[in-house]
């Protein structure tokens, strides 16, 4: 209680090492002139307590400081003031482009296992295989950069993998049709090589 | 004022009936001394950058609890970056083969594959097989969201380990007897 009045007293009173009646004897000395509103439960004990440890060093971390994505260049834009800046609503990068991923991702099932299962070769539902196998992996790989590389943070990084991105899924779209037309195709050099 | 407020100016008025006319209220009656300067908002804000990037991070990834949920949500991903990346680099290898002297056609793939030993063979077809199975049951569990069902939470941990349960049997049907 005591501390409430004097900050020096509980100083002088964690330096000398009171004993809990000492403490009990500094508190009660200061209250016998308040008013009885203001009396309140004895609390020397607790401050008897608290002070040791409170004068106590201790050790903020118990482990070395090694963080897994450590912060990146603090730069904001604008004042801290400003709300977040949110896209314009677009379908095409919105809804439509959900719904293009989940249709080409529902034909996709079907598509990897009849080819199979037919046993024969059909120039046709190879090259839809193909097509629907190469932009499921397209839409697979922008969603990887989307996540992990926030235009924000790293812009110059982000526009690079996207543009890569593009220019390997045109080399890969040339490849396969070179594929399909010089050699096999990926559904018979897949059941070739599974039963070499 | 609230009530602990008006008891510490009381107390400390009864405390210092002489200093009562001087004391401001809410301020201790110690005085210290810093020495300060002053310096424009930028440099301050500057200060404030450099301390923020000295800070601890929380940890997130290294304590997070391993769930069927976040743990298959990885694996589909890893699955489809292994299985369309090694697509990718097949067809980008495949042009570039004739420049480079290198044999990739079906024959040469076939007699490269075949000359290899039996549990060489098998697992390699467990490495192309447990990816692609994972992915397919687990993107079918996905279309299942993606109409609306199965979102509480018992029948996703059941969803998804009867994924990881037939993913595992049908790579090994299709590695070791197909």
């Amino acid at each position: 209680m005591a501390s409430i009045v004097r900050p020096a007293l509980l100083r002088q009173a964690c330096n000398a090492a009171p004993t809990k009646r000492m403490a009990s004897n500094l508190a009660s000395s200061t209250m016998r002139h308040a008013s009885p509103l203001s009396r309140r439960p004895m609390q020397s004990a607790f401050v008897q307590d608290a002070l040791p440890k409170a004068s106590r060093v201790a050790a903020f971390h118990a482990t070395g400081c090694r963080p897994i994505l450590p912060p990146l260049p603090q730069k904001i834009e604008g004042t801290l003031n400003d709300p977040t800046p949110i896209p314009d609503p677009a379908p095409t990068h919105g809804s439509y482009h959900w719904s293009f991923e989940r249709l080409v991702s529902a034909g996709l099932v079907p598509l990897c296992v009849a080819p199979f299962a037919a046993g024969s070769l059909n120039p046709a539902m190879d090259a839809t295989l193909c097509a629907l196998l190469l932009v499921h992996s397209h839409i697979g790989f922008e969603s990887c950069i989307i996540d992990y590389f926030p235009s924000r943070r790293v812009p110059g990084v982000r526009i690079f993998l996207t543009w890569l991105l593009r220019a390997a899924t045109v080399t890969v779209g040339v490849a396969l049709y070179s594929f399909e037309t010089n050699d096999v195709g990926i559904t018979e050099a897949i059941t070739k090589i599974w039963h070499a | 004022m609230s009530a602990p407020r008006v008891l510490n100016l009381t107390l400390r008025r009864a405390a210092t009936p002489g200093l009562t006319r001087f004391t401001p209220a809410g301020r201790s009656v110690q005085q210290r001394f810093a020495a300060t300067e002053h310096i424009s908002a930028s440099d301050a804000s500057s200060i404030l950058v450099k301390q923020r990037l000295a800070r601890p991070v929380s940890p997130h990834l290294s304590i997070y609890r391993p769930q069927i949920t976040w743990y298959a949500s990885g694996f589909n991903r890893l699955a489809g970056i292994a299985m369309s990346g090694t697509m990718y680099i097949f067809g980008i290898a495949y042009l570039a083969a004739p420049a480079l002297g290198w044999h990739l056609e079906t024959p040469s793939l076939v007699a490269a594959f075949g000359a290899l030993p039996l549990v060489a063979k098998v697992a390699a077809k467990m490495t192309i097989a447990f990816p692609f199975f994972f992915h397919s049951f687990n993107g079918v569990r996905h279309l299942v969201w993606d109409v609306g069902m199965g979102f509480a939470n018992k029948t996703v941990m059941r969803t998804g380990w009867t994924v990881v349960g037939l993913s595992v049997l049908g790579s090994l049907y299709f590695s070791v007897f197909v």
